[in-house]
């Protein structure tokens, strides 16, 4: 029932995705991830890392339009 | 004779002929002359044609391990790019088209600086008209802009290539290095057709501004050529290595800021130009194998990307992030075939960029180079960001438009179709894709690690962004221009020219001294030119380019004879 409620409160897609993320995370215990770098053997390393830079790439590209932004016509 | 002619050059002389022939016999006469020049691609490796003049060897034809997988999918590419233009009725485009792949196709078999020259030249003069085929006034400025800077990169090679000559004897298009000065100026010269740093303005700037066919064929040769020639002359230099990691990484944050989304896909192919010049810095087997790997790779998701752009440019008449959304319902076909190209440009398993990226990636892993590792992680997340979701999400999903527009015409599909096929067949079938790279490597793409790895960045990534616009923390698309490297030469230089120029009109009219009297005038043509006060004529911008190259051939001639 609860989680019925989260669904249709997060949208069907979204709570695919978030499914399919619990399901990789879950994967990690099934056997041995090995990477190039001993740092990204730590646990759900990859999916940390990814998550972050998400963030922290729309963080600076938010920040970046107050310099970079102009008009459209600005180059006409 | 015909057998040892390059391939590419029956397209190159065959465009000619398109005038003269009617708008179906057009289309079935350059997938003709596509399929005719294909078939030099089988002659086997070695030199199969030299022309001697002035006692000078020009190598036009020869073919090797290198050479061969980029002229495979520069003919793949320009027969999508045909069926995908079929249904306009343009044959100045056409030409445009055909002799651009053509002359791309034949660089690549250029055995010497010179014959190098010769077509690097000829794509900047093909491409140029594809820029044109944009029809507007921004298309045409764009177009100017566009032939001065691949001119200069052609005049770059010219001189690099007479001081080669010179210092050594011979203009063999060899391994160079960046320590002499001949090295550097062709470095440079590459430099510009790849994009780097700061001289990467023109690809930004330009491609978006053309036609819906033309950026899909700019998208293929030009910046691909460029890192064929860095991987045949600069292989193993180190700076490349950090050119590209920066390539890989700052056009990512320009891309989520910008609203044009052929435009943001040009801001991602510069940063997947970087992937590769990161590989051709390492320049071991493996890398050079995921450098050709991912060109390949890349021009087809690419292709595939901006044909899907195109295609709702011609049905909608925009490509602004802001004015687009909710076209799924309407162009169904289109939407997949684009999300087919997000997927496998972000790399998910089963698609191509996954393929051709693992090569690097586990390249940079063997040589130890941890830091450009994790920023090339770091911009994998981002090509996910805004390739893989920014770019179908905003086109075909997100907010409804109001636009009510008919799916793609039927050649744009079977064109888009194919590629997306491409995509896929290479994910799924990587040991056939990995027979036709430079080296033979034993290489697995797909073990539990690295599925599971890229499955979490992506998934998580992806997962980031949802959060991002469920909560309605990520901003709505803004009609805009963001401010690229073209800033300095649109607006900074001819700034401070005009800045200086008035300082010393002042200094004149105080002291009254006649050796400045000349300088208003001055003045004047830098604003025409630059700030684009009065539209320059057509005709003048190119007889100055053409003045220019006659200019910079007679030197090269008179150098040379001087030299013999």
């Amino acid at each position: 029932m609860i989680l019925l409620k989260l669904i249709k409160k997060f949208g069907k897609i979204n709570s695919i995705v978030l499914f399919i993320c619990i399901l990789l995370l879950l994967l990690e215990f099934v056997g041995h991830r090995h990477g190039e770098f001993k740092i990204e053997e730590f646990l759900f390393f990859p999916a940390l890392f990814g998550y972050i830079s998400c963030i922290i790439i729309f963080k600076v590209g938010v920040a970046l339009r107050s310099i970079f932004m102009r008009d459209e016509d600005y180059y006409d | 004779m015909i057998n040892s002619l390059p391939p590419g050059f029956i397209m190159f002389i065959g465009a000619f002929l398109i005038p003269f022939l009617p708008k179906l016999g057009r289309q079935v006469y350059m997938i003709f002359l596509v399929l005719l020049s294909s078939f030099s691609l089988f002659n086997g490796f070695g030199t199969h044609l030299t022309i001697n003049v002035l006692d000078y060897n020009f190598i036009i034809n020869h073919s090797d391990n290198l050479s061969l997988p980029f002229a495979i999918v520069f003919h793949i590419a320009a027969f999508i790019t045909i069926i995908y233009g079929s249904h306009k009725d343009d044959w100045k485009e056409n030409i445009a088209v055909i002799s651009y792949a053509g002359a791309a196709i034949a660089a690549l078999h250029a055995g010497d600086l010179f014959t190098l020259f010769f077509w690097w030249e000829a794509t900047a003069f093909t491409s140029v008209f594809l820029i044109l085929s944009g029809n507007s006034t921004r298309a045409y400025r764009a177009a100017f802009r566009y032939i001065v800077i691949q001119v200069g990169s052609g005049m770059f090679l010219l001189a690099g290539a007479v001081l080669f000559l010179y210092t050594n004897g011979n203009a063999l298009l060899g391994q160079m290095s960046i320590d002499d000065t001949s090295g550097l100026l062709i470095f440079l010269a590459f430099g510009i057709k790849a994009a780097f740093p700061f001289l990467n303005g023109w690809l930004q700037d330009t491609y978006p501004e053309a036609s819906e066919v033309g950026t899909v064929a700019l998208s293929s040769f030009t910046t691909k050529l460029a890192i064929y020639a860095l991987a045949r002359s600069f292989a193993g230099t180190d700076i490349l290595i950090y050119i590209g990691a920066l390539m890989t990484f700052f056009p990512i944050f320009f891309a989520v800021i910008e609203n044009d989304l052929r435009r943001v896909l040009a801001y991602s192919l510069n940063n997947q130009l970087g992937f590769m010049v990161v590989a051709v810095g390492i320049g071991t087997e493996l890398a050079i194998n995921g450098a050709v790997a991912h060109a390949f790779a890349h021009i087809i998701y690419k292709g595939l990307l901006f044909m899907s752009m195109g295609a709702v440019l011609y049905r909608v008449g925009t490509c602004k992030g802001s004015e687009l959304g909710g076209l799924f319902k309407y162009m169904p076909i289109t939407a997949v075939c684009s999300i087919i190209g997000a997927i496998s440009i972000s790399a998910f398993p089963l698609f191509s960029g996954f393929v051709a990226k693992s090569l690097i990636m586990s390249s940079l892993g063997y040589e130890g180079l941890s830091f450009i590792y994790f920023m090339l992680l770091f911009a994998s997340a981002g090509v996910l960001h805004h390739s893989g979701i920014k770019i179908p999400f905003f086109a075909f999903f997100a907010h409804k438009s109001g636009h009510k527009p008919k799916e793609a015409p039927l050649n744009m599909i079977i064109a888009m179709v194919i590629g997306s096929v491409l995509c896929i067949l290479i994910g799924i079938f990587p040991s056939i894709f990995y027979q036709i790279l430079p080296y033979s490597v034993e290489y697995q793409p797909y073990d539990f690690s690295h599925v599971l790895s890229q499955l979490q960045l992506l998934t998580f990534a992806a997962f980031a962004f949802i959060c991002l616009w469920h909560f309605k923390i990520y901003p709505p698309e803004l009609n805009s221009t963001v401010l690229n490297s073209d800033w300095f030469y649109r607006r900074m230089f001819p700034a401070v020219i005009s800045n200086i120029v008035d300082g010393l009109k002042i200094l004149n009219e105080k002291f009254s001294l006649n050796c400045f009297r000349s300088f208003s005038t001055i003045k004047n043509f830098f604003h025409d030119i630059m700030f684009e006060n009065k539209v320059i004529d057509r005709e003048a911008g190119f007889d100055t380019q053409i003045v220019l190259q006659i200019f910079g051939i007679i030197v090269f001639i008179l150098i040379f004879i001087h030299l013999k």
